[in-house]
């Protein structure tokens, strides 16, 4: 294990400095402690040793020696593998310490962040105030954010095209936000429901607006988020469900305020099954009094539920 | 020593505290190892190994030099590990999500050294504006939480959601934390006379009583046994509480959901979940009250049939019926 860890210290060090790509042959000639004389044994160690390294994120670069034989050259770009000078304060150190302890971050890999940005500084929080998932597919999407890759996946069952400007966390589900090329819009997808892996293209494919904020990408109000031609609603909501359908929708929505502390909302529809479900949860507390169309759907689905349950 | 221990690990930790003593000459050696969350013993061992490395032909003037002077340390001879290695995008975005995150908390500093530090770790990675992290601030979630702070008894009107009904009860509050895209308020009841969970977002209004609780008095009800790798909270309540746990007595229900109503296997603890050749879904759930039942069978409408039992049936039904007593 020590020899390992030697030999991996030893050939990060030779292949950051040398200037040149060097052959496993070359590196064999090298790097010590040696690899082994076998030529497979030889290969399989450095092909772990390559694995190791490109896991904690060391950029080993693959070239080709010369234009005849298929033998490869290995080598780590100084201006990829260094962290750029963050001049961070210990204060700011600190702060991020803070962060780290207070929002744990399951599956997340920020104390391996910090270690690298100058360790852990100041005090930490022993209990954590809030509590965030993270998936690795995140972590992808966010690379291909940072790396201008566009991106295609299937969503729905349906095949999409997006450049992504940002990732989003919002009401405890993470969306990749972007450019969607086939409807020529901005779109917002959640990621959890990406089917399979998403396919990343060539990193610098396109050019964001310079002032992206992904924030916005994500709409606030779900029912406002949909692509069903916009009509408004008016609904009824009871006097003991009221004040929270206010806070909800904003006292904008309010057009009337009834003597028996029932309020009626107007609002904007764009999903129509968000806004059933919407209703529906409101149960009985609710009621859908136009346009026309819309309230004879809602009781359509209502009748067909205590339709069925008849049989 | 386990027979193989991941070489991962120290790697990584080598590889990170190099750059940091070459920046900071004659740091004390338990300073390091606090920094970089090791035993000063195995913080040596990692030391000891440096002076091993270096580059070919590992001649005295090749190979790392490191001095331990009256417990600082030096490193001398690394130029090409002057600098840290740059963060993986998953280190990047834990730390930003982190970061944004306890930045979305109303109370927190816009302007601090946490929101410097992620404009300039953004700076770096080119991301800004890229990541956008909200907790949500909910109606009275400082209020709640100053109330915590402070052992203050308040009263709260709270919306039962699975019950569809308001509620006043006197409650201590222990503990706010978000978790699972909400914030929850850990308290003592009164009403119950049993420690609950509150989300946040559906209390609707808060009184000051102008009693305080003692504070400590409560570690009675943390549960026994509780492992040491959680951090056992005074109240015992944690994240992973907040999941439903079906009691014997609670109704099941056996549904056969559309292929496009999985969200329902896939958002809810249930007993049993079978996709059946059709595509369809046989899932069977606990249910432990009844207006939970209620909403979830008439917002998916023809997107499920009810198994059994038929009470289930019925408890559709009639609150469809209910519903529509409205638009008559």
């Amino acid at each position: 294990m020590a020899d390992r860890l030697e030999r991996l210290v030893n050939l990060t060090a030779t292949l950051l400095d040398t200037r040149r790509p060097l052959t496993l042959d070359e590196l064999a000639e090298r790097v010590e402690p040696r690899y082994p004389e076998d030529l497979a044994a030889r290969r399989r160690q450095f092909e772990r040793d390559k694995e190791t390294l490109r896991e904690l994120g060391v950029p080993i670069s693959v070239h080709a020696v010369d234009g005849f034989g298929p033998e490869q050259g290995y080598r780590i770009d100084p201006a990829a593998y260094y962290l750029p000078d963050l001049s961070l304060s210990e204060a700011e150190l600190a702060a991020l310490h803070l962060a780290v302890t207070a929002v744990r971050l399951e599956g997340g890999a920020g104390r391996e962040a910090l270690a690298k940005l100058g360790g852990l500084a100041g005090e930490g929080v022993d209990e954590a105030l809030a509590q965030v998932t993270v998936s690795p597919l995140v972590a992808v999407l966010f690379d291909a954010v940072s790396r201008r890759c566009p991106i295609t996946f299937t969503y729905r069952s349906e095949p999409r095209r997006l450049e992504p400007y940002g990732v989003v966390l919002r009401w405890g589900h993470w969306y990749v936000v972007g450019h969607d090329l086939d409807r020529d819009a901005p779109r917002a997808f959640r990621i959890d429901r990406l089917d399979g892996d998403p396919d990343v293209g060539r990193p610098g494919s396109f050019e964001p607006p310079s002032d992206v904020d992904a924030a916005r990408f994500v709409r606030d109000d779900p029912l406002a988020y949909g692509e069903d031609r916009p009509v408004e609603a008016r609904v009824v909501v009871d006097a003991s469900r009221a004040g929270w359908v206010v806070e909800q929708l904003g006292d904008a929505s309010v057009v009337d305020r009834r003597p028996d502390g029932a309020v009626e909302f107007e609002l904007a529809v764009v999903n129509r099954a968000a806004f059933r479900s919407w209703v529906i949860e409101l149960l009985d507390h609710a009621e859908v009094v136009g346009p026309a169309d819309l309230r004879a759907e809602v009781v359509a689905w209502l009748g067909a539920v205590a339709h069925k349950g008849a049989m | 020593m386990s027979p193989r221990p991941l070489v991962g690990p120290r790697l990584r930790r080598v590889l990170a505290l190099v750059p940091y003593v070459l920046a900071h000459p004659g740091v004390a050696i338990d300073d390091l190892a606090e920094r970089f969350e090791v035993s000063t013993a195995e913080l040596e061992r990692d030391l000891e190994l440096l002076p091993l490395c270096g580059l070919p032909p590992y001649t005295a003037d090749r190979l790392i030099d490191v001095w331990i002077v009256d417990g600082s340390v030096e490193i001398r001879l690394a130029e090409y590990f002057d600098r840290p290695l740059r963060l993986t995008p998953a280190e990047g975005l834990a730390l930003l999500a982190a970061g944004r995150a306890l930045l979305s908390v109303p109370g927190s500093d816009p302007t601090g050294p946490l929101a410097t530090a992620l404009d300039t770790l953004e700076g770096a990675l080119g991301t800004r504006g890229r990541l956008a992290v909200d907790v949500g601030a909910s109606g009275h979630l400082e209020q709640l939480r100053d109330a915590a702070a402070e052992s203050a008894r308040i009263e709260i009107d709270y919306y039962s959601f699975s019950r569809d009904e308001m509620t006043t009860r006197v409650v201590d509050p222990w503990r706010v934390f978000h978790a699972f895209g909400a914030w929850y308020l850990a308290a003592w009841c009164h009403r119950a006379s049993a420690e609950r969970l509150f989300r946040v977002d559906r209390v609707r209004t808060v009184r000051p009583t102008g009693e305080h609780f003692d504070p400590v008095g409560r570690s009675g009800t943390e549960p026994a046994g509780r492992s040491g790798t959680e951090p056992a909270g005074r109240s015992g309540t944690e994240p992973a509480d907040l999941v439903y746990r079906p009691r014997p007595d609670d109704l099941r229900v056996t549904l056969r959901l559309a292929p496009g109503a999985v969200w329902v296997v896939e958002s809810y603890p249930h007993e049993s979940a079978e996709q059946l050749p059709d595509g369809s879904w046989r899932v069977v759930l606990a249910v432990s009250e009844v207006a939970w039942l209620e909403r979830l069978l008439l917002s998916l409408g023809p997107d499920v049939d009810v198994e059994g039992p038929p009470d289930a049936t019925r408890i559709a039904r009639e609150a469809a019926l209910r519903i529509l007593e409205r638009y008559r």
